[in-house]
């Protein structure tokens, strides 16, 4: 069994990749070739005859110039499930025997070999004999031989590299012992065609290349680079290399500042020489190299060209070496800001290095050209311990990592953020990860510090890139749809018109993510919004009907009709149906008088108002607060002021018109369009009269009755100012800032009043239904609008919540399209408490000491820190708490009112400073 | 590959974010498209974002394959991270904020399986809540209810804060689509499980409950199908799924339009159609938007504007 390919069914996953080509070369010319490459491996190039009968099937591991085996995967199917098994220690490196069926686990107290079958792991061997195992037995790393299978090599954490041989008859198999690094060996690697070569990196910042015919080393290799002079410097900003003894001491700290990342045993190890060798001159310790170099991490021969191989170190290089020259690198460039944990090379393109270190990346380098240039970049999520190449597909790669992060990932290097695969299984920190079979892409093996050794199907593994979600998609809020998706996806249905020449969606924009990179046509996007056609307007409707409406301040024949016409005029033919139907329904010229009053009452009773008002905007709106009974106590003492008073209220009324345009004309407003609309609509012109009982109710509350005799005055400004909604919306303010009890009086008696005339609840339900069909259709702003403009006629018929919903969802939707004035009216003129509140809610005045300009913190009006009043009025010597006018000129003021008064009869200061104030 | 856009409140920004790991603002009033800001930040793909109510300031929330969610802060003109929630275990896939008068309350759904639940509680301290194993495997996409207040609005006196029902819907890899409610107690309690989809549920939209009486839910799932789910009578809680469309390829998006009447569904064909429920209740695609072919066509602007 063994070498075998997976067939079709296995792994729907599996790239196919086209039948490959096999250049065979004869052992001849290979030899002759290599000879020719240098004198020092030529003893074991001699060997060379050896290697190829030894391993026949040699695999992809193969390089170039050898022949390959295409027999390789043929025959029989490599089989296997997801499945674990509990080691008795934590794994720190785990090797696949070539004949896939077995694999070897090490670790500091484990050293065992597992045979891979159908179900499950079983174990083998047992490598780590003895009665006291040594520290030659802590184990950093593990290789399988690629060519034989007895042949294995381990780097112990102790500096020492041991070989197995597990042909060996005794029990112990162990077979040489090499004890020439001085720290721990990170790493150890088989040429993967020499039988006989083998590759360490240590600590100790040297890589050293054995031949397991001999004792002791052939050659060293020393990661620092003072002599090495490459022949080309890939990257311009290398540092020369300091003096040894700083160097020593950097490395020191290095050790300490990488403490985390390293296994604690080597930083151990670490130390311990750090602090307990004095500082001797290197050359001493580091046999025929002289000066230091940093740690090396990975060691790792090319697969493709014969002498090279690749080295990683704790700075950040990583470096080429010709086997044949162990003075110098052939190439060294910083790959990584940190240490480079790994590097794989790729088992088919030549001269393609993975990388991955501590900076979360992995990068893969094309080492063909003349600097080594980036490929690719992933970047993962955590620091990455381990890179493999995935067989048979060219663009994948599995990583593992060193912290935090216990799962294994395979990467599409070209879709560098989200991994194409993930396998979960661990609990711990994965260690080592090895492809079963360098021809089969769909079992991977895994050992972790967990104590478990996995086998992970690449058809049981998530994978994140399916699960990642292609398109973006939003509804704006005029309509218009924000929809983001996948480039590819697109191409494929390039076929079809582009779609930026097109007219309907005008605004918008095609975006590649990044168009240099290379992954582009793998994983980017088009971003489009895409508008409601032109002259649709998509939710523009909204915006106008909303601003353009006419809620209240008129009577309801005209805002019907007005609501119509704002309906035609924007292409709403069904609403302006409507609202032409409510007035017919409502202001039949038999039904007048019902009209009238309810138009009125739609306003909140502003029959009363203009008397509510006075009273209201001289004492109740500043605060409702304890000046207003103050007034009211003073005028119920001195009866003529009073009187003055409210005089002085109607003037300020009338001004008001002229100059500021504020609250007050409004309630002059019912008895001026009534007025006009006589005209207009030929309405009975008695219509108001029968009112006037009305109006007189509130004066019981306080005895005046000039308004009635003052409203007249003023018809001429107030009709234009009737269209602005501003106009309409101030009289609910008064009805939500006034005792809400004197107003739903007035209401209920002007219900009573008409609701004997009302023709009977026939319309009511009709109504009722169609606006629920509006809300129901979304169109709440119809259902809003109809409900204030007809306002207690049906506001009986539909239950409060419903109104409340409704009224709540057009404030928010006006909000949103940030209509605050329109939002702001309709909470105004709402009926509903909850809503009218609203209004209330989030308004916070911040008041400051006109006197020491700090805010006021207490609560009264006295100011804590000057202790003296704010704003007091010069003309009564109160506190001002509402409006306060003041003269630019001498900075005097007070009460609005109190000040005209003041100001018509005297054009000095109230306050006496002399200063001629003028009122404009 | 860009995984999710957002519309702000008033719809003149647009958020999106990708694989690249960036997040980006961009203004689209006008028609143009400025780019505002690119927020770096994450550490791995960014699958979703969302704006908060503006009446917290200008917020972003945005989650990432990285375990991490990210609140961010405009302050002054720059956008700056405010937050950084670690509180998952395994890839975020969805964020949603809570309807404004709840506060501030992030709903986080995540590939462990768990929904958290971020509450501000001022001066840059928030409050976490965890739903452990609310889907199995994970879950993909979280839609609060709109803002709901049991009973009348009228007896509650003014100025006191009306005390909202809180509900959200969470749709997973379990095929199950969950309904949420904050119990009294404030702990989270599954309220309803909804079952109708044969695969993965991508994702739920809660629809703005503007002028219905009904509470609304779209679904959409990996076996293509859309269903809407309806729920007529508040107090049984009973919801009944009807079947909108069954597309051939997976379904990835559902979006309501603001006044809740029409459906935006993205599928795996890079389509979008938008769907209308016409007057006897059935469902119906009122058009298409499709990459080569354009706009949201003519009779959406018709439907809206006819009120048909």
């Amino acid at each position: 069994m063994g070498k075998t390919r997976t067939t079709s069914g296995e792994g729907r996953e599996r790239q196919r990749l086209p039948a490959r080509r096999f250049r065979t070369t004869s052992p001849a010319a290979l030899r002759a070739d290599s000879v020719d490459g240098g004198s020092l491996l030529a003893p074991l190039l001699g060997l060379t005859d050896q290697a190829f009968s030894d391993c026949p099937d040699l695999a992809d591991g193969a390089m170039e110039k050898m022949s390959r085996v295409t027999t390789a995967l043929g025959g029989s199917v490599l089989t296997g499930r997801t499945m674990h098994c509990h080691l008795d220690a934590p794994a720190n490196a785990i090797s696949v025997c070539r004949d896939a069926a077995q694999v070897v686990v090490a670790g500091r107290s484990i050293f065992k070999i597992y045979a891979i079958e159908e179900e499950q792991f079983v174990e083998k061997l047992n490598l780590r004999v003895g009665r006291k195992p040594s520290l030659n037995l802590s184990c950093a790393d593990v290789v399988w031989h690629q060519m034989d299978e007895n042949l294995l090599a381990t780097a112990a954490t102790n500096g020492v590299v041991v070989t197995w041989n597990l042909g060996r008859p005794s029990r112990n198999k162990q077979d040489q012992l090499f004890t020439e690094h001085k720290r721990t060996v990170n790493k150890v690697c088989f040429h993967p065609t020499e039988a006989h070569v083998l590759l360490s990196g240590s600590q100790d910042g040297f890589m050293k290349c054995f031949d397991l015919r001999r004792k002791d080393s052939v050659s060293t290799f020393s990661g620092e680079a003072t002599e090495a002079g490459p022949r080309e410097w890939a990257m311009a900003g290398w540092v020369p290399v300091l003096p040894v003894l700083s160097c020593r001491i950097l490395r020191l700290h290095h050790s300490f500042a990488h403490g985390p990342m390293q296994d604690a045993e080597s930083t151990a190890n670490d130390a311990r020489e750090s602090w307990g060798c004095p500082l001797y001159p290197l050359g001493l310790c580091s046999g025929p190299q002289a000066g230091q170099s940093e740690s090396v991490r990975d060691v790792q021969f090319s697969i493709r060209d014969y002498f090279t191989f690749a080295s990683t170190f704790e700075n950040g290089n990583v470096q080429l070496w010709d086997i044949r020259r162990p003075d110098r690198c052939e190439r060294m460039f910083t790959a990584h800001n940190g240490p480079v944990f790994c590097c794989d090379w790729h088992p088919e393109d030549r001269g393609w290095l993975a990388t991955g270190g501590r900076d979360k990346m992995v990068k893969v380098w094309d080492m063909t050209t003349h600097r080594a240039k980036e490929m690719h970049c992933v970047q993962t999520i955590a620091s990455v311990a381990r890179v493999k190449w995935r067989p048979e597909c060219r663009h994948h790669l599995a990583t593992c990592s060193m912290m935090v992060d216990h799962n294994i990932y395979v990467w599409d290097v070209r879709r560098p953020f989200v991994p194409a695969a993930m396998f979960e299984e661990h609990r711990d920190v994965t260690t080592g990860i090895a492809w079963r079979h360098p021809h089969d892409p769909s079992f991977l093996l895994s050992g972790s510090k967990d104590s478990s050794l996995c086998q992970h199907l690449f058809r049981d593994a998530s994978q994140p890139v399916e699960r990642a979600n292609p398109e973006g998609l939003c509804y704006g809020l005029f309509g218009d749809l924000a929809f983001a998706a996948k480039e590819s996806l697109v191409a494929a249905e390039s076929g079809r018109k582009p779609y930026t020449g097109d007219r309907r969606h005008p605004i918008f924009f095609k975006r590649k993510l990044d168009p240099a990179e290379p992954f582009a046509g793998l994983a980017s996007s088009a971003l489009s919004v895409f508008e409601t056609e032109p002259g649709g307007g998509g939710m523009r409707w909204f915006v106008d009907t909303a601003e353009r409406y006419a809620l209240a301040g008129r009577p309801l024949a005209e805002l019907c009709d007005h609501n119509a016409k704002v309906a035609r005029e924007l292409g709403r033919n069904q609403v302006a149906q409507t609202w032409t139907m409510l007035r017919i329904i409502y202001c039949s010229p038999g039904l007048v008088p019902t009209a009238n009053l309810n138009h009125s009452v739609g306003k909140g009773g502003s029959c009363g108002l203009p008397l509510m008002n006075s009273f209201n905007l001289k004492d109740m709106a500043p605060g409702l607060g304890s000046e207003t009974r103050l007034d009211r106590s003073k005028g119920d003492a001195r009866s003529d002021t009073v009187l003055l008073d409210s005089s002085a209220t109607l003037i300020t009324n009338e001004d008001n018109e002229e100059t500021e345009g504020s609250d007050v004309p409004a309630d002059y407003l019912l008895g001026d369009v009534e007025g006009e609309e006589d005209e207009l609509y030929l309405l009975d012109p008695e219509h108001a009269h029968p009112e006037d009982p009305e109006c007189v109710l509130p004066q019981e509350a306080f005895p005046l009755r000039h308004e009635i005799v003052d409203t007249p005055p003023g018809p001429e400004h107030l009709q234009d100012k009737a269209d602005s909604p501003h106009v309409s919306g101030s009289e609910a303010d008064v009805a939500s800032l006034a005792p809400v009890d004197s107003s739903f009086s007035l209401l209920s008696v002007s219900h009573a009043l008409y609701d004997s005339r009302l023709p009977p609840d026939f319309f009511g339900v009709l109504v009722r239904d169609m606006l629920h069909f509006y809300a129901e259709q979304g169109d709440v702003q119809m259902a809003v609008s109809v409900l204030i403009v007809l306002g207690e006629r049906v506001r009986k018929d539909i239950d409060e919540q419903t109104q409340e919903h409704w009224y709540t969802s057009y404030i928010d939707l006006l909000q949103r399209f940030r209509l605050w004035n329109v939002s702001n009216e309709v909470v105004k003129l709402s009926t509903s408490r909850a809503v009218s509140c609203l209004n209330q809610a989030s308004t916070t005045l911040h008041v400051n000491c006109s006197h020491c300009k700090r805010p006021m913190s207490s609560r009264g009006w006295v100011c804590d820190r000057c202790h003296r009043c704010a704003s007091m009025c010069a003309v009564c010597h109160h506190v001002v708490k509402g409006l306060f006018v003041w003269c630019q000129g001498c900075s005097h003021g007070g009460h609005l009112q109190h000040i005209m008064k003041w100001l018509e009869g005297s054009s000095h200061c109230p306050a006496g400073c002399g200063h001629l104030c003028e009122y404009s | 590959m860009i995984h999710d856009a957002q519309m702000d409140y008033y719809g003149t920004r647009l958020a999106t974010c990708s694989s690249d790991r960036s997040v980006k603002i961009f203004d689209v009033r006008n028609g143009g498209q400025i780019l505002i800001a690119d927020l770096r930040g994450h550490e791995g793909p960014v699958w979703q974002v969302a704006w908060a109510h503006p009446m917290y300031g200008n917020i972003l929330a945005s989650c990432s394959y990285d375990r991490k969610v990210i609140i961010w802060r405009e302050e002054n003109g720059t956008w700056e991270k405010s937050h950084e929630h670690a509180g998952h275990d395994s890839s975020v896939n969805s964020v949603c904020w809570a309807p404004h008068d709840y506060g501030l309350i992030l709903a986080c759904g995540s590939s462990d399986g768990a929904i958290s639940l971020l509450t501000y509680t001022g001066e840059g301290q928030w409050e976490v809540k965890k739903i452990n194993n609310a889907h199995t495997i994970g879950c993909n996409a979280v839609s609060w209810a709109p803002a709901v207040v049991p009973g009348s609005l009228i007896d509650q006196p003014s100025g006191q804060k009306p005390n909202y029902i809180k509900r959200f819907a969470s749709g997973g890899c379990d095929n199950l689509i969950k309904l949420w409610k904050e119990e009294e107690d404030g702990q989270w309690k599954e309220e309803q499980k909804l079952e109708a989809h044969s695969d993965w549920v991508r994702d739920v939209a809660w629809a703005p409950s503007i002028g219905l009486p009904t509470s609304t839910i779209a679904s959409c799932s990996q076996d293509g199908r859309v269903f809407i789910w309806t729920c007529d009578d508040a107090s049984s809680n009973t919801w009944s799924p009807k079947l909108l469309h069954k597309f051939n390829d997976v379904v990835w998006h559902v979006s309501w339009s603001i006044t809740a009447n029409i459906l935006a569904v993205s599928g795996g064909d890079n389509k979008v159609t938008l769907w209308k429920e016409s007057v006897d209740g059935q469902w119906v695609c009122i058009s298409d938007v499709n990459k080569g072919q354009g706009s949201v066509s003519a009779s959406v602007t018709e439907g809206q504007q006819n009120e048909q």
